[in-house]
């Protein structure tokens, strides 16, 4: 406390203000919006929790939560998957190991627009034509029905983040002290039992950051829905961050839009929450 | 010491959050600016929505500031649709109006209506074309200027026609484009065609806008005032609409869920692969691009087949100028002749049609010098009177693309009946006029 003098609040002074500027104040103002019929120039009403009683009888809105949801459960499991395979494939002595890594987290550097676009261009084009040339009809018709549209999705997000989990896995794989390894191996377990007993218990804290960092990730996807979907077919492919949009500048609805927004902060909020407490419990822990 | 480590820490303090309003208070300078009107100098701040015509449309404004010393003009542009109309009730919320404008239709001019000026009494409104006032005039006054004129249709690729053997001219009921369709489907491996058709129905905007315009159209009148005022919809020509979705789907490239604009109009059409696209004037840059030979001479406009309006083409207003009451008088005075001067001097018209490349929407032109071929033809039928209005302007807000376009996809996709579409998408109108 020593420190928290009049200069120490002086110098917080500009990131409070900027803080409270752009994030704190206009929340404010958003859920007071949501409680009215604020149409984006006035609002002339006040109507209580009507926006939030109409919202959830909202089946747009249900059936996008309800996709989120989906989408979300099936991208973490494969990021996490994914991610764990890329991080022991390039932590054994590979020669071209430190290559790989970068290969593997570079479409994480490219944004979420542009390769919407991109694989877009692969779904619709270059797997109807591979489908065509083999015969294999599954592959024709990609992001055309509602599940080809829903797997576009997870792939292309498996595919932009797993570098990224890859990272997390990394630091925790290198940390698993060589003695154990080695004591194992002496022991006579095989890399099978190696794995399941040494390592995977280690890097389990790994699992939970990523976890929590994947969920929350596909909850707040936006851009990559828009470019690659759309939401098509028939809105069936919509998540809820695009449905928030849709509602508020398609649909003119702008404190409904708003009252939406607050839900959803809501559930971000919660994983949010949940993945800070557990990261902090075993930080204390070890 | 101590005091001089304070101070310079405070003064360190000081300039960062210095620094930081700074960046806030600029932003307030334009309004001071146009608020002021003192001396001679009037500023008037544009705020449009058009960016494929921003470099053309400020060096018209530098033309009209040479021609008018007094005169400054400030042009701002944000992108098109949505990103537009949001910034525009940014700008007017926190008190930085623009002194003109762009708005669409009926809906909006509601959430406007205070700030909207009459602008009747300008020479552009005497020089607009019949109907094209229809959409912004409430009782005596006008409230706005057409940016231009737009229309859509089947475009079509007259080789492909000739080569086997269909006489366009002929098109003018469903049945003829039925059998002209047939003969094409027929004849693909000889044309070199993948279908007749490209259906980019993943666009809600392409099959709730402007398919199902055609057929609402007649119901209200051509009026999209009638369908701002209509309580309900009754899908008259419901059974015709099916028929023709059913048609350009079924002939189509498959899936025609995933199919978008940019694949109908650069990969199908422009190269070749389809005969026909249910589009309209603006995919004009878009096939110059791909083959100019193709846009230049070789693309024709046939209207879609609607009983009872054979040969009819809708051709509607997608923009319009407004000018706003609440700045001063000076401004809305010089505003007015701003617009005015654009398009009724012969400077303006001539940038409008051949730099803007605009079907006019407004008397006076030397209609020769439109800019491209499918425009020359839409203008002709505008002029001769063979329209059917865009009622889709003044249908209930986003229920063209949210109700009837999502039905349509869903129709396509098997996932909902014709009557089911019908259903709902009249309960949507009604509950929305509640």
């Amino acid at each position: 406390m020593k420190n928290r003098d009049f200069t120490f609040w002086l110098f917080l002074t500009p990131v409070i203000l900027g803080l409270s500027l752009v994030v704190v104040i206009p929340f404010i103002y958003g859920l007071f919006y949501s409680f009215t019929d604020w149409n984006g120039i006035k609002a002339t009403t006040f109507l209580g929790f009507e926006n939030y009683i109409k919202l959830f009888q909202d089946e747009e809105f249900r059936a996008a939560l309800w996709f989120t949801i989906k989408f979300s459960v099936a991208s973490v499991i494969l990021l996490n998957i994914l991610g764990l395979i890329l991080a022991l494939l390039v932590t054994r002595k590979l020669k071209s190991s430190n290559f790989l890594r970068t290969i593997f987290f570079m479409p994480n550097l490219i944004g979420g627009l542009i390769l919407g676009f991109i694989w877009q261009f692969i779904f619709v084009s270059v797997f109807d034509d591979i489908g065509t040339a083999l015969g294999i009809e599954a592959l024709s018709g990609w992001l055309s029905t509602t599940n080809t549209g829903f797997w576009g999705l997870v792939i292309l997000t498996c595919w932009q983040m797993a570098g990224y989990i890859m990272i997390i896995y990394i630091a925790y794989l290198q940390n698993i002290p060589n003695e154990l390894i080695e004591a194992s191996q002496i022991d006579g377990a095989s890399s099978w039992q190696r794995f399941r007993n040494i390592t995977f218990p280690l890097v389990a804290p790994a699992f939970t950051i990523s976890m929590f960092l994947t969920l929350s990730t596909s909850f707040k996807i936006y851009d990559q829905n828009l470019s690659l979907t759309n939401g098509g077919p028939y809105n069936s492919t919509q998540m809820v961050a695009m449905e928030i949009v849709k509602t508020a500048f398609n649909e003119n609805q702008m404190a409904f839009a708003q009252a939406k927004g607050v839900i959803f902060f809501l559930i971000v909020a919660v994983i949010a929450i949940t993945q800070v407490y557990y990261n902090k419990k075993r930080e204390v822990d070890m | 010491m101590k005091g001089i480590k304070f101070l310079s820490k405070t003064a360190a303090a000081l300039a960062v959050s210095g620094a930081l309003l700074a960046g806030c208070a600029t932003t307030d300078n334009g309004d001071d600016g146009t608020n002021a009107g003192s001396g001679d100098e009037v500023t008037v701040d544009v705020f449009q929505f058009k960016v494929e015509f921003k470099d053309q449309f400020e060096s018209l404004v530098e033309k009209y500031e040479e021609e008018n010393p007094g005169v400054n003009i400030n042009v701002k542009t944000v992108g098109g649709g949505n990103d537009y109309a949001a910034s525009l009730k940014s700008a007017f919320s926190s008190g930085d109006e623009p002194d003109i404008f762009n708005i669409g239709g009926p809906s909006e001019i509601d959430d406007y209506r205070d700030s909207l000026a009459d602008l009747s009494d300008t020479k552009a409104a005497e020089a607009a074309l019949e109907g094209t006032l229809a959409g912004v005039t409430d009782g005596d006054e006008i409230l706005g200027l057409p940016f231009n004129q737009e229309g859509y249709g089947l475009l079509y690729n007259k080789a492909i026609f000739e080569e086997a053997g269909i006489n366009a001219d002929e098109i003018t009921t469903y049945e003829d484009l039925q059998s002209a369709v047939e003969t094409l489907d027929s004849k693909k491996g000889e044309l070199g065609i993948e279908a007749p058709f490209a259906l980019a129905a993943k666009e809600t905007w392409v099959l709730g806008n402007h398919l199902s315009n055609a057929f609402l159209a007649p119901e209200f009148d051509q009026s999209l005032l009638n369908a701002y005022n209509s309580d309900t919809v009754s899908f008259e020509k419901g059974d015709e609409m099916k028929r023709f979705l059913d048609l350009q789907n079924e002939y189509s490239v498959q899936p025609t869920n995933s199919l978008d604009y940019s694949q109908q109009v650069e990969e199908l059409f422009s190269l070749g692969k389809v005969a026909m696209i249910q589009q309209g004037n603006w995919v004009y840059n878009t096939v110059y691009e791909m083959d100019p030979e193709l846009a230049e001479n070789n693309v024709g406009i046939i209207p879609i087949p609607v009983e009872g309006f054979e040969g009819k083409i809708p051709v509607g207003v997608p923009n319009n100028w407004m000018v706003n009451k609440n700045s001063d008088e000076d401004v809305v005075e010089a505003s007015k002749d701003f617009l005015d001067w654009m398009y009724t001097s012969e400077t303006g018209k001539q940038m409008v049609l051949e730099e803007f490349k605009f079907i006019p929407a407004y008397e006076g032109y030397d209609t020769s010098k439109i800019a491209d071929p499918i425009s020359q033809e839409i203008y002709e039928y505008a002029s001769e009177g063979n329209t059917l209005g865009w009622v889709f302007m003044g249908t209930p807000v986003a229920w063209n693309e949210e109700v009837v376009g999502i039905n349509m996809q869903k129709y396509i996709s098997g996932e909902m009946t014709w009557d089911e579409l019908e259903q709902d998408a009249i309960n949507k109108w009604e509950e929305s006029r509640q």
